[in-house]
């Protein structure tokens, strides 16, 4: 028998939802386990850094990266597991695409820091002390890792192979991408491993070809109807916009699409798609017409933005960490 | 003073490490828990629908 794979699950700016996504896979863990010895997982095990730096280069067959990088500890850890991976996936929505920490690029990491140590309400701090990266107590030096400018995409720092979306990911597709791995036939390299479709194409509820909103309405100001179109009842829905595989959970849970699938392909700026897809079936003659129907759409950058902030094209520099991150 | 670092902190979510300060004698003289890590949250959650809400803050803690 030839020797087991090795895995590597690495966890930086996220909330463990991944990392619970892998033990959903239930029983397939067994199949997991048999496969492969799990080298680094820190969130499950006692494993430091020095573990995965002791490791071969390549001697990783596949890193599994969730969390978006948001510091520069997660720099350093993105690279390192690139170092060691012969294949690297960015699992999850953040490492795919920054995931809901990168909401927080629309604000400098100062004004964040502003808000959480200075503002919040529960934050009594009268002198404004802040995090140092180094600090001197008297014992001796304390130190943490420098917050990045913004959050980002796992492959705005290193090379990914693959992707496998979503918040969390979906157990069906994790044990597709280990059966691949198992097999040896991997997709081509740079696929993202889920649908090819909308979510619209796999959504059970009713809509016509011709979708024609004249109004935006907020979901808990009406009672909707479970077997039509959201989008067709005036509810932002980004299911047009987003890749399919998750068999439109949240959807026919009576909750909107918010897109943790990401774009489908040839997509480059999600909100923007989204935004092209909304306009096109607002039924409107004149533009103020337009402006108030779109005007009830209370929170654009935040639907369309949701997952994939880091991703856009608005204000980024695809590829490049910010000035003063590097 | 001796100083044992345990960083990151594992088989929880979240990012925390932990320095402990050894005097002369071995003992414990100081221990810090250091929270390493910055999202934002806190701002970020600002002037969003409030119904929109719950489907952000479950991303704080996903365990």
């Amino acid at each position: 028998m030839p020797d087991k794979f090795k895995f590597a699950f690495m966890p930086s700016a996220s909330c463990g939802g991944c990392e619970i996504a892998v033990v959903d896979i239930d029983e397939v863990i067994l199949k997991v386990a048999e496969l492969a010895d799990i080298v680094y997982w820190p969130t499950a095990l006692d494993f430091k850094d020095h573990h995965l730096e002791a490791i071969p280069d390549g001697g990783v067959t596949v890193g599994f990266f969730n969390g978006a990088v948001r510091n520069e500890h997660d720099v350093h850890h993105a690279h390192l597991m690139r170092q060691k991976s012969q294949v690297l996936v960015a699992f999850g929505a953040c490492a795919q695409m920054g995931g809901i920490p990168s909401l927080g690029n629309f604000w400098t990491t100062e004004e964040l820091a502003h808000r959480m140590y200075d503002t919040v309400p529960s934050v009594v701090n009268p002198e404004g002390t802040r995090p140092q990266t180094s600090f001197e107590a008297p014992e001796g030096e304390l130190t943490i890792p420098r917050a990045l400018e913004r959050a980002y995409a796992l492959d705005q720092v290193v090379d990914v192979d693959y992707y496998l979306p979503g918040c969390p990911p979906q157990p069906k597709w994790i044990i597709a991408a280990v059966e691949a791995v198992a097999s040896g036939e991997l997709p081509p390299r740079g696929t993202v491993i889920a649908g090819t479709k909308a979510v619209c194409d796999e959504c059970p509820r009713e809509r016509t070809e011709e979708k024609q909103v004249t109004e935006f309405r907020r979901i808990h100001l009406v009672e909707n109807d479970p077997e039509k179109c959201l989008l067709e009842q005036g509810i932002m829905c980004c299911g047009p916009a987003t890749r399919d595989g998750c068999e439109a959970a949240c959807v026919v849970a009576g909750q909107a699409c918010r897109g943790c699938f990401g774009p489908t392909d040839n997509v480059n700026d999600m909100g923007a798609k989204l935004a092209s897809a909304i306009a096109s079936i607002v039924v409107a003659d004149t533009q103020a017409e337009a402006d108030k129907i779109l005007g009830h759409l209370d929170d654009p950058a935040g639907y369309f933005y949701r997952f994939g902030l880091a991703k856009s094209m608005l204000g980024v520099q695809r590829g490049e960490l910010k000035k003063g991150d590097e | 003073m001796k100083k044992i670092e345990i960083d990151p902190i594992s088989r929880l979510e979240g990012h925390g490490k932990i320095a402990i300060f050894l005097d002369d004698n071995g003992d414990v003289a100081n221990a810090y828990l250091q929270i390493p890590e910055l999202r934002g949250f806190e701002q970020f959650c600002v002037g969003r629908p409030v119904e929109e809400v719950p489907r952000i803050t479950p991303r704080i803690c996903g365990v």
